[in-house]
């Protein structure tokens, strides 16, 4: 089942290792806030400072399994925060950073739950995060975090041997939305994670005839590393495969994704990963002019994937870009989730973003009547539609996406119950809709109720019950939240409010407010707010929102 | 021009809005609609255009027109 591994390293620590006698030269380059500067440490570099703090973290009593989190931005001190907790034998949870403006609010909350969900003891963050968190109150602030500093300065455990792992054991957790807005930890294995990249690398360079790492010198790359696409997709790739890995910081990308664009121009053969969103802030914000003397011939790949794949945003950037070099047939859409590690399909043909027409009788979810291809399983993988009633569908049919394979998660690290509701009889039930054709599949929606902007999930229950907050409802009164289609944006967000008042300034304020919470807390312009007569919004016998009934009656126009 | 009406300006500019709407406690996220990456992009216009520099602890604490043109107020006494 796992041939493809057969001259890989199946955990880990291994893979590293592997990097550091084998491509001691390769490494990792990680660039400033300001995107600026990049400091580069060769794996053979990175090898070594990785033990030297596992070794101290070691110190610390970490207990095997334990879980660590971290909350730092992408830097060395990510790094060695991570991996030093990984060789100590822990388990490494990387968390998101606050918003780089505004909704700073709901950060510590968030740690909060998280902290208490996997109830953990410590936290390896900054001092400005531990100086925020005091400030806000957070009972931990002084217990429990740790700045790398503080790390370095501790006395190694004398005879420290770094925990190399087991292939099927849990490596780390992976953080996802859960269904009431608290995170859900993913237990991911070494072997899922080795697999996952070595296969990633495979399909990437398919239409090239070889694997990626055979033919490229780099990856690039902004993503978050506490999201699997950025994780798994790019460092554990590269270090698995020797690649010479650029990373940005999110907001570094956001705020000049000119940045990216350069580093792609000018890294030798280069491919990489990037939601919907990524492409479409490219194409907004880099004006003429500024790209003179840039070649994107040498950006060979273009994966595309975690959020909705908009063909208007496709084609466009194609337009911007194929001027300075860049190959519309680079697009490779792609399919994967935290349960499955990250991969699950992959365009192998190398022919830009093709769609179908969305089956007859399907109930599109998005609203959408072209359907983006995904591509065909990766390696050992494999993928199924099902009804609801669980029994296998025909092509062109759509059902639950649902896979099999050495990428499947060991479960929700602390709850059974919902590890029982995705993992059945080996198959993890994805929660996403689509359809099988010619062996390639096609996402056409959710069961689940998560939204997914800017590649990010959020859960409807977080706005419902901020908005709620502000009318006082939640009892009789219920509101809904939900996304739609919203062309190149992908999706964006709409909120269904009962309430009793009816005069226009009434509404007005509450309008407001709601705006103004949700913004401030969660930082999510909504596209739409409507207000409806109590009862309005269906639900269920057991007295359920149903998030999808309101949504086809939103799309419908009918309210 | 003022530093304070400069900014005014690159609000306008980056958030599309007529400046009637641009209230010192109009909020960025909840009236000008805008997103992490808008906001982002409004920095770092205001950065480029006002020749100033926001550190990440400054950025978090930004929520509404007002507060930009406070920060900006600070910079200029």
């Amino acid at each position: 089942m796992t041939d493809i591994l057969d001259t890989y390293p199946t955990t880990i620590p291994a893979a590293l290792e592997r990097a550091a006698i084998d491509f001691p030269h390769r490494g990792i380059g990680i660039f400033d806030g300001r995107g600026r500067q990049v400091e580069r440490r060769t794996y053979a570099q990175f090898w070594e400072n990785a033990k030297e703090v596992g070794a101290r973290i070691a110190t610390l009593g970490i207990e095997p399994r334990e879980p660590v989190i971290i909350a730092l931005p992408t830097s060395w001190e990510w790094l060695l925060a991570w991996w030093g907790v990984l060789l100590a034998g822990g388990w490494p949870v990387a968390a998101s950073g606050a918003g780089a403006i505004a909704a700073a609010e709901a950060q510590f909350d968030k740690v909060d739950a998280i902290m208490k969900t996997l109830r953990c003891r410590r936290i390896i963050s900054s001092e400005g995060f531990r100086q925020q968190a005091l400030d806000h109150g957070n009972q931990w602030a002084n217990d429990r975090v740790l700045t790398v500093r503080e790390i370095l300065d501790l006395t190694p455990q004398p005879g420290f041997q770094p925990s190399m792992g087991h292939p099927e054991e849990t490596a780390f957790l992976q953080l996802t939305s859960g269904s009431t807005g608290l995170p859900r930890a993913v237990m991911i294995s070494h072997l899922g994670a080795m697999h996952n990249a070595v296969a990633s690398s495979i399909v990437i360079g398919t239409p090239q005839g070889a694997p990626a790492h055979q033919w490229a010198q780099s990856m690039v790359s902004w993503l978050p590393l506490y999201h699997d696409m950025g994780l798994i997709g790019c460092l554990m790739l590269s270090i698995a495969t020797g690649l010479d890995v650029w990373m940005l910081r999110p907001p570094t990308f956001l705020a000049r994704p000119k940045l990216w664009l350069q580093q792609l121009g000018s890294r030798g053969k280069t491919f990489t990963p990037s939601p919907n969103f990524g492409y479409q802030l490219a194409l907004e914000r880099i004006r003429p002019g500024q790209l003179d003397g840039l070649d994107l011939s040498k950006w060979k790949a273009a994966l595309t994937g975690a959020e909705m794949i908009r063909p208007e945003t496709v084609k466009a950037f194609c337009e911007a870009f194929e001027p300075h070099g860049f190959d519309p047939r680079a697009f490779r859409p792609c399919y994967g989730l935290a349960e499955a590690t990250l991969a699950v399909t992959c365009d192998t043909r190398g022919e830009g973003v093709r769609t179908l027409p969305k089956p007859e009788g399907a109930d599109s979810g998005y609203g959408l009547a072209e359907i983006v291809s995904n591509g065909g399983p990766i390696d050992a993988t494999e993928v199924v539609i099902r009804a609801l009633n669980g029994r296998k569908l025909p092509e062109n049919c759509v059902g639950e996406v649902c896979v099999k394979g050495p990428g499947v998660f060991n479960g929700y690290f602390l709850d059974e119950t919902a590890t029982a509701g995705a993992l059945v009889d080996g198959w993890l039930q994805t929660g996403d809709l689509g359809f099988l054709a010619d062996s390639e599949l096609y996402l056409t929606g959710r069961t689940k109720d998560v939204l997914i902007v800017h590649g990010q999930n959020l859960m409807p229950d977080e706005l419902e019950q901020l908005a709620d907050g502000v009318t006082g409802g939640g009892g009789l009164m219920r509101s809904a939240a939900f996304s739609v289609a919203a062309g190149a944006q992908g999706e964006s967000v709409v909120l269904v409010v009962e309430t009793s008042q009816t005069d226009s300034p009434s509404l007005q304020g509450l309008e407001q407010e709601i705006r103004s919470q949700i913004g401030r807390q969660i930082g999510l312009p909504l596209a739409d707010v409507v207000f409806v007569k109590r009862g309005r919004i269906p639900r269920t016998s057991s007295g359920k929102v149903q998030r999808s009934e309101i949504r086809q009656i939103y799309i419908d126009g009918a309210l | 021009m003022t530093k304070k009406e400069s900014a005014l300006a690159v609000v306008a500019k980056v958030s599309g809005k007529d400046p009637e709407e641009l209230t010192p406690d109009a909020e960025l996220v909840a009236n000008l609609g805008m997103d992490s990456a808008k906001a982002l992009e409004l920095l770092v216009e205001l950065e480029d255009q006002l020749e100033i520099e926001f550190s990440d602890e400054d950025a978090a604490k930004l929520n509404t027109v007002g507060d930009i043109l406070a920060f900006v107020e600070r910079l200029e006494s």
